[in-house]
């Protein structure tokens, strides 16, 4: 694109710079996203300008709430905005010196972005991890709403809803009366049907001053109800839950994990299913901070688990306000909404673990998250051959979600140190053994009947006919991928587990894994 | 000595919307109908759009759905709806 043709002088643009035009609505929450990120651009060589579709009111308020550092302008009577004419907004124009058009971006684009800052001389200013997606679409242009044709200016429309800012409120603090028992004030407004430790000012600064930020500093939203997770509010319940200060190296990445719209968490808090977001922890972190991946490994056994689990689950409740006797509608619930944490016995994994086969380096903490179903047992002590440890293992893996129910769910595997030494024995790799799984987890054809209308028979006919130990079944799972292993527990004990699912996919929970800053 | 704490929890006052008043009448209005992609909820939802259309001489019936039950609906279908008289979401299973 050229330069548009009649196009207004852009208020404070200085000819012989690059510069960077960034279109935007006040109200559009892609655009709260991404403004933002243009602040780590370093200016002087370039300039940047935000032009603000929206009046004046709505942009200062903007402005301030999300402490945008480089020049906004009013885009007054829309009349920059129907020269250049962007579809939608956030749209950002690199001008090179006299003003031309070098590169377009469209919505809230990470990579974009990152492309925008090189072609600038500058470094990537959207990291991959800070729990933002990747890419989010924007909303349409102002000047192009019917309302708007025949306007001087946009109108944002006034939600009554904080924007999506990056430094939130202070917390308040509250000052108990002598004769009140902090530990059971405590257990009643903010606790988990369990006591928790009084979150005193002196031990949550003590778990601020750990994070290394500035204790306003907003880390994620948290649903259903959209609660500004802040480091001050999140030390609060990492102090309540029984955290060491350390924690929140893991706490916070944990929290933009869970707050990743990949893994919705809006859904996983809000359903009628058994669902609870279950951690697992990879990598030197373990060891640093004392993560247990041996026997009773989902149990009431090492502080890191336990404290980290419940942190997490007391941010959901008092931040999110995913409450088990309110929003959150689970017909049964699960015991992992107290803590659900694990680490993988890496050392008793023959094969990669669970992080770099998620993507990462085997030297880099990291945390994943799986909307999971309680575990269940798998017992397997007389199979001498790893086989049929693993056929075993398919039938367990046939009853996640509901039995008759194929494609939709996906699982994780957690193998015992004695199946796996079976199983890696006999000449599986990771990766056969997945896939021996699964082609061989089916569901018998014998067993669907169109008149009993069971939950995944109506859906049969999408489902692909396999044949496993001679018989005629549907294939339980959608692609091998839907299926996980990661190794945990004790080595005495030929128990392993399978661990089911949610909803799936881009319409349910996706897994997500994160890295944790090292040491 | 009084013990001082950090307060946990969200602390921003959700803003109360006020519900409009309640119609007098279905006659010449405008209903949407909000399907959540549950099974079972366009049974309940072609039911409810025949009688609005037979019984209550309603002026026209939007149906609108969900892409899945367990997101937020995108703000296209919220916008479609704001311009309805009045609004039945179809929960179902």
């Amino acid at each position: 694109m050229q330069q548009p043709q009649n196009a207004p002088a852009i208020p404070g643009l200085q000819s012989g710079k690059k510069a960077l035009l960034v279109f935007f609505e006040t109200d559009c929450p892609t655009c709260q996203l991404a403004l933002p990120y243009l602040n780590a651009l370093k200016q002087g060589s370039i300039q940047v300008i935000g032009l603000s579709q929206d009046d004046e009111r709505t942009t200062r308020e903007f402005v301030s709430q999300l402490k945008i550092s480089y020049p906004v302008e009013l885009d007054s009577g829309l009349k920059i905005s129907r020269a250049y004419d962007p579809h939608n907004v956030p749209t950002f124009y690199l001008l090179d010196e006299s003003g031309q058009v070098q590169q377009t971006l469209v919505g809230f684009d990470k990579q974009g972005l990152n492309e925008l800052a090189e072609a600038l001389g500058q470094l990537p200013i959207a990291p991959a991890d800070d729990g933002a997606p990747a890419w989010k679409p924007g909303c349409s242009s102002r000047h192009l709403e019917p309302e708007a044709q025949d306007t001087e200016q946009g109108k944002a429309q006034e939600y009554g809803v904080k924007m999506l800012r990056r430094t939130g409120d202070p917390a308040t603090h509250i000052t108990l009366r002598d004769d009140e028992d902090p530990f059971e004030y405590c257990r009643q407004k903010f606790g988990d049907a369990l006591p928790v430790i009084p979150p005193t000012v002196e031990k949550v600064e003590a778990m601020v001053k750990a994070s290394g930020l500035a204790p306003e500093t907003v880390i994620a939203r948290v649903p259903p109800f959209y609660g500004e997770a802040t480091v001050e509010k999140i030390a609060a319940n990492a102090v309540m839950a029984g955290c060491e200060p350390e924690m929140m190296r893991v706490l916070l990445p944990l929290l933009r994990a869970a707050c990743d719209e990949r893994f919705n968490i809006h859904g996983v808090q809000a359903t009628t299913h058994f669902a609870a977001p279950l951690v697992m922890i990879n990598g030197p972190v373990r060891k640093e901070l004392k993560f247990w991946s041996k026997q009773n490994v989902f149990s009431n056994v090492a502080r890191a688990n336990s404290s980290l689990g419940r942190a997490f689950q007391l941010v959901l409740l008092n931040i999110g306000g995913g409450r088990p006797d309110g929003i959150d509608m689970s017909a049964l619930g699960n015991p992992g909404k107290f803590s659900f944490c694990i680490a993988e016995n890496e050392e008793e994994n023959p094969w990669e673990p669970f992080h770099v086969t998620r993507g990462l380096k085997r030297e880099q903490s990291a945390v994943s998250l799986f909307a999971a179903e309680p575990p269940r047992g798998v017992s397997e002590h007389t199979a001498p051959a790893g086989k049929t440890v693993l056929e075993t293992i398919s039938f367990a893996l046939a009853t996640v979600w509901s039995y008759r129910t194929c494609l939709m769910p996906e699982a994780i595997v957690i193998l015992c140190p004695e199946h796996v030494k079976t199983i890696h024995r006999d000449g599986f790799t990771k990766e056969q053994a997945r896939q021996f799984l699964f082609e061989n987890t089916g569901i018998p054809v014998r067993h669907y009947s169109k008149e009993e209308r069971a939950e995944g028979t109506q859906l049969a006919a999408n489902y692909k006919e396999i044949t496993v130990r001679g018989e005629k079944c549907y294939q339980k799972f959608r692609s091998p991928e839907a299926i996980s292993i990661f190794v945990a527990g004790g080595t005495a004990g030929k128990f392993s587990a399978v661990i089911g699912s949610w909803s799936t996919g881009p319409a349910g929970s996706q897994m997500v894994t994160y890295p944790i800053a090292d040491k | 000595m009084p013990l001082t704490i950090v307060h946990p929890g969200n602390e921003s006052v959700p803003k109360a919307a006020t519900p409009p008043a309640r119609l007098k009448s279905l006659a010449g209005k405008k209903i949407g109908l909000l399907d959540i992609s549950k099974p079972g909820g366009s049974f309940f939802l072609d039911r409810l759009e025949e009688i609005l259309r037979t019984k209550h001489g309603v002026a026209d019936v939007l149906r609108t759905k969900k892409p899945t039950f367990s997101k937020n609906a995108p703000p296209q279908i919220i916008e479609q709806l704001r311009a309805m008289d009045a609004v039945v979401e179809g929960l179902a299973d």
